[in-house]
């Protein structure tokens, strides 16, 4: 004879891979995860937009790589902390009476908005790394405003969960429950743990150079320095013996460039969307430059490029950045003349920066 | 404590409504379906089909398989959601040279064939292991 359909009830989930114990430690990991990610998700945007209060130092080269990285990378191990997370609690689903009391519809209700700026912002993440944009609105200010969403309703939930967490996690015995489905409860924290490890080792490639062959679903191919954007999709053509630097008042022809004292340094090029690339750049120190146009040592200039239009065509580069010896207007890459894509005739190129801002095509250098 | 954490909770909340307003005015069903949309394919969609296998696993595999079989099954679960945006590039911009050019497919396919030969050879040792035991004979 078969049961009668109904829909599922709490009592209805008996595998111990649900209940606190599970729930609280796959939350302290999850926690941890979007912790990383919402402090190094803000430096970055304040770096891009920043505050008058806020400055961001030049060193060490690859800070900016470091903190982006791990924006990246925490926010791909969040994706199965998440998944897991939500299995350990999905019998509540299924709690009745759907709403008890006033504060509990309010629960209920911030958890809801939890989960929905969780999913937003790890997915839009993940298809923004893939430069995969299937959606209308601005991805940037989506993430950021959404950001905050996630982080408040996860810290009112911490607020409300707090004495669950505490004893979930200081209880030390507990009756052992037997598997009913496929795992166990430490089995469950395993393949979590081991998801986690996966989709990190799958990924983090795309930053870190020693994985570049291991990360199949990193974001940049194993070799080359990759190019985010195209001379072509630019509207920028090989600039002509025309062609002049200009700095504050002063201008340079490209000779002129080349004729003045060379810098070489080891630079990466650190993009928002978490990969990075260092290459062996030569050029001339933008400090120099700023010298020999008669600008005071640390001023802050707009870097503008032969780029007519597009986001980035102007950005801002600090004093901090300027006075760094390091910070180049680099005339060639890896030994050779920069290609067009690379930022022929110069691009900038300056420590721990985001790589939209390491502007190429560079035609000026306006002291703000 | 639990007071203060609630209330700085609530602030950020509210500051990131703020900061979302304008975003929804400009695009209200891209950025409501994109934010409705994972609860609700996770609650409806992939939960329950977790549920489901889960229970099938246990019925229909040996004991010493279904640890290693249901680890398998999340840890390739996992991997695929992650390729998904290298493999349907419908929305995406042009590849340029040296970005999302690895060969992708192939990728995830030599992923989830590792995984799956940890899966076997987890399962054999697990079943040997059990086989050796005294209570198995």
């Amino acid at each position: 004879m078969k049961p009668p359909v109904r829909p599922p009830q709490e009592t209805d989930f008996t595998s111990p891979t649900h209940g606190p114990r599970v729930s609280a430690r796959i939350g302290l990991w999850l926690g941890i995860a979007f912790g990383l990610c919402f402090a190094t998700g803000l430096l970055s945007h304040g770096i891009q937009h920043p505050a008058a209060w806020f400055t961001w130092p030049s060193r060490p080269v690859n800070l900016y790589r470091i903190t982006q990285g791990v924006h990246v990378t925490s926010g791909v191990a969040a994706i199965p902390l998440l998944l897991a997370k939500l299995w350990s609690v999905y019998p509540k689903l299924f709690g009745r009476p759907v709403v008890r009391s006033v504060p509990h519809a309010l629960e209920r209700g911030s958890i809801f908005v939890l989960i929905a700026a969780s999913f937003f912002e790890l997915l839009t993440g993940v298809f923004n790394v893939a430069q995969n944009y299937p959606w209308a609105f601005f991805f940037p200010t989506a993430h950021y405003a959404v950001a905050y969403v996630a982080t408040g309703a996860l810290l009112v939930h911490i607020a409300v969960k707090l004495p669950v967490i505490r004893e979930a996690l200081t209880r030390t015995t507990e009756e052992p429950k037997p598997a009913t489905g496929a795992l166990s409860r430490r089995g469950f924290l395993l393949t979590t743990g081991g998801a986690a490890g996966a989709a990190v080792l799958a990924t983090v490639g795309g930053t870190v150079p020693w994985l570049r062959d291991v990360s199949v679903l990193g974001s940049r191919s194993a070799t080359g320095v990759p190019v985010n954007r195209r001379a072509e999709a630019a509207g920028v053509s090989t600039a002509d013996s025309t062609w002049r630097l200009r700095v504050g008042d002063a201008e340079f022809t490209l000779d002129e460039l080349r004729a003045m004292p060379q810098t070489t340094a080891e630079l990466p090029i650190a993009c928002v969307e978490g990969w990075s690339a260092s290459a062996t750049w030569t050029g001339v120190r933008v400090a120099d430059l700023l010298d020999r146009a008669g600008v005071p040592a640390g001023s802050a200039v707009r870097v503008d490029s032969l780029e007519k239009d597009g986001l980035y065509r102007s950005t801002t580069l600090p004093g901090t950045h300027t006075a760094d010896p390091l910070t180049l207007l680099a005339l060639r890459m890896d030994g050779a003349t920069l290609t067009l894509d690379h930022g022929y005739p110069c691009r900038l190129i300056a420590p721990s920066r985001p790589g939209v801002l390491q502007t190429k095509w560079v035609s000026r250098l306006e002291v703000l | 404590m639990r007071w203060v954490i609630g209330a700085l909770g609530i602030g950020l909340l509210g500051w990131g409504a703020v900061l979302l307003l304008p975003v929804a005015l400009d695009n209200p069903f891209s950025l409501g379906g994109w934010l409705v949309g994972g609860p609700v394919l996770h609650d409806a969609v992939l939960a329950p089909a977790v549920g489901v296998g889960g229970v099938l696993i246990a019925r229909v595999l040996p004991k010493p398989w279904r640890a290693p079989v249901g680890a398998g099954l999340v840890v390739s679960g996992i991997l695929v959601v992650l390729a998904v945006p290298y493999l349907w590039r419908a929305y995406s911009g042009p590849v340029t040279p040296g970005l999302h050019d690895r060969p992708y497919l192939a990728g995830l396919l030599i992923a989830l064939a590792v995984v799956w030969a940890v899966v076997v050879v987890s399962g054999l040792v697990a079943g040997r292991r059990r086989g050796n035991t005294p209570a198995a004979s």
